[in-house]
């Protein structure tokens, strides 16, 4: 009963490693790390480095209630907890407007009472597996209902599940999502059979010119009649539509010229 | 990749998708155009301006009996310095001068060091592409541009119109009120939970960084690989993708005009800002376009103010 808890706090340990990594590595926007958990505490220069440190911790801690029962491990995890507790009333105290940042950026919305209530849970979870007679990886071997029940505490207290499924429901439209890389798109126009089509009548099979509007990316190639063909490749879905056109070069002539700039 | 053709892209976009390629310029339903003319002046008399066009021709303009001049301030259009650089709004088929802005430039980035004490000198990062700029602000100024930008330190973001003088720009006025938080930290958009809307609503200000008598905007929502510009993609509105080429209807809410404008650049210092217009009602948060100085005009938008309520959607 002492080890029921253990896979709940190593599960959670390694996701928050896991979501700190995340958020550091791709930096989100410039800024976005300092609406975030106790890194808005630190200087700007320190946040990322905070973030990491905090990772790294976890990480530790893990690895050491997975593998053994040494119980500096065990001790450390409530004390890091505790810990937690404290900087999250601090948090909500000094900044309101910022996030735990417990899961990296899943966790932007303000501390409440709920991420605060988590803390002291796992407190209370990381003290009772301190006489726990059997390491983490035991523990995984045989689940119990006090398990689940722990979890089930653990995802009542989560304000992160209840945004990732409002991400799910309402994802921005098309318009607004950045694309897959350029290369990705093309390697969809590639596998489509408009490509196959007209492949063949293309001098070059990389585009002299490619661009986004909106949801879709354009292609252009030149052919051998010395006309251009423009492929245009829906960006959602893994077989997008794919549309094509052969523009003559004198369907321009008409058109008012304008210079590019270099501003 | 560079832009071998982008003035061809909206014909090819146009072609793959089976729409019509929009046209550029203004509206034909707007009433009784505006025209900018921008160029040297030679020679002024209150009744008539005659100016030197950046392409090298003299053009005689009818000052109208109403018309109003700035140069640092409001001044009788007869009083301005021949051999500066104005730009002017005209009617009637661009012959009659009812408007008329000389030396006025707009100085928008971030601020990254403040020397002085009476008379300050601000030196800004105006982005990539623009590079660093060197601003005086004057004592007389000091106090209302502040007021204006209420954390007035290196890290935020800095915005004023005010003249050319001597090869420096000096400020004079502040264009909006800054948001007290640092150019990096942009806010998220708000969710979008209707889907994507047809028309979005923001301020569209003005640049004096295009060329003179261009037409064009700069657009914050580009692609970073594609307009090879590290800090697009940065909007505090919910923006689509757009690309360089790519035809913009822009309507000035204040004034009822719109036209169709292309995008000719990126605009990622325009999307740092989150500050709102008050040119005439409380617009939403966030800048849409940077237009040049003459598409500004010939929106109906005075140079002095800075901005007005936009809303733009695809041309």
């Amino acid at each position: 009963m002492l080890e029921s808890q253990l896979p709940a706090v190593i599960v959670l340990l390694l996701l928050g490693t896991a979501a700190k990594l995340v958020t550091v590595r791709t930096g989100g926007e410039p800024g976005a790390l300092s609406r975030l958990g106790p890194a808005v505490l630190v200087p700007g220069r320190m946040q990322a480095p905070a973030l990491l440190f905090c990772a790294a911790v976890e990480a530790v801690l893990a690895a050491g209630l997975l593998l053994t029962t040494h119980p500096a491990f065990r001790w450390g995890t409530a004390a890091f907890f505790a810990m937690s507790t404290y900087v999250l009333l601090e948090l909500r105290r000094r900044r309101p407007d910022a996030g735990c940042g417990c899961f990296g950026e899943v966790s932007s919305a303000p501390v409440g009472l709920r991420s605060v209530g988590r803390t002291v849970a796992l407190t209370g979870m990381a003290l009772l597996s301190v006489w726990a007679p059997v390491p983490g990886w035991a523990a995984f071997t045989h689940p119990t209902w006090y398990a689940a029940a722990g979890v089930a505490l653990l995802a009542a207290l989560s304000p992160e599940v209840e945004e990732l499924i409002n991400r799910v429901r309402y994802r921005a439209p098309c318009e607004q999502r950045p694309a897959p890389a350029e290369s990705v798109t093309l390697g969809r126009l590639r596998a489509s059979g408009t490509w196959r089509a007209h492949r063949d009548e293309l001098t070059s099979a990389d585009p002299y010119d490619s661009w986004r509007e909106l949801c879709w990316r354009f292609f252009a190639f030149r052919n051998r009649s010395g006309e251009d063909v423009v492929f245009a490749v829906y960006l959602s879905g893994r077989r997008p539509a794919v549309r094509v056109a052969v523009v003559t070069p004198e369907d321009s002539d008409s058109l008012p010229t304008y210079t590019q700039v270099s501003a | 990749m560079g832009y071998p053709s982008v003035e061809r892209r909206r014909v090819l976009a146009a072609a793959a998708l089976g729409r019509e390629p929009g046209v550029p310029g203004p509206d034909p339903d707007d009433g009784r155009p505006l025209r900018a003319i921008s160029g040297e002046i030679l020679d002024i008399s209150p009744h008539l301006i005659i100016i030197e066009t950046p392409d090298g021709n003299q053009e005689r303009l009818v000052i109208a009996p109403w018309a109003t001049a700035w140069h640092g301030a409001d001044t009788a259009p007869a009083d301005l310095p021949v051999g500066a650089l104005v730009t002017m709004r005209a009617l009637q088929d661009g012959r009659v001068v009812e408007r008329i802005w000389a030396d006025t430039t707009r100085i928008t980035g971030t601020i990254l060091s403040i020397t002085g004490r009476r008379d300050l000198t601000l030196e800004l990062d105006c982005g990539p592409h623009r590079g660093h700029r060197t601003v005086l602000v004057p004592y007389r100024a000091s106090g209302r541009i502040q007021v204006r930008h209420p954390v007035f330190e290196p890290g935020y973001l800095f915005d004023a119109i005010g003249i050319r003088q001597d090869g420096a720009g000096l400020a004079l006025l502040p264009a909006t009120s800054q948001p007290p938080y640092p150019a990096r930290a942009v806010p998220a958009p708000p969710p979008a939970y209707a889907g994507v809307q047809q028309r979005v609503s923001g301020t569209a200000t003005w640049s004096d960084t295009f060329d003179e008598d261009e037409h064009g905007l700069a657009y914050p929502m580009l692609e970073r690989s594609d307009a090879a510009c590290p800090d697009a993609e940065t909007s505090c509105t919910g923006l689509p993708y757009l690309s360089i080429g790519s035809l913009v209807q822009v309507r000035n809410v204040c004034t009822g005009r719109s036209a169709n404008v292309p995008v000719v650049a990126c605009g990622c210092v325009a999307g740092r800002f989150c500050d709102r217009c008050v040119e005439c009602d409380t617009s939403p948060r966030g800048r849409v376009a940077e237009l040049s100085p003459s598409s500004f005009v010939e929106l109906g938008g005075d140079l002095v103010k800075g901005c007005f309520n936009a809303q733009i959607g695809l041309g």
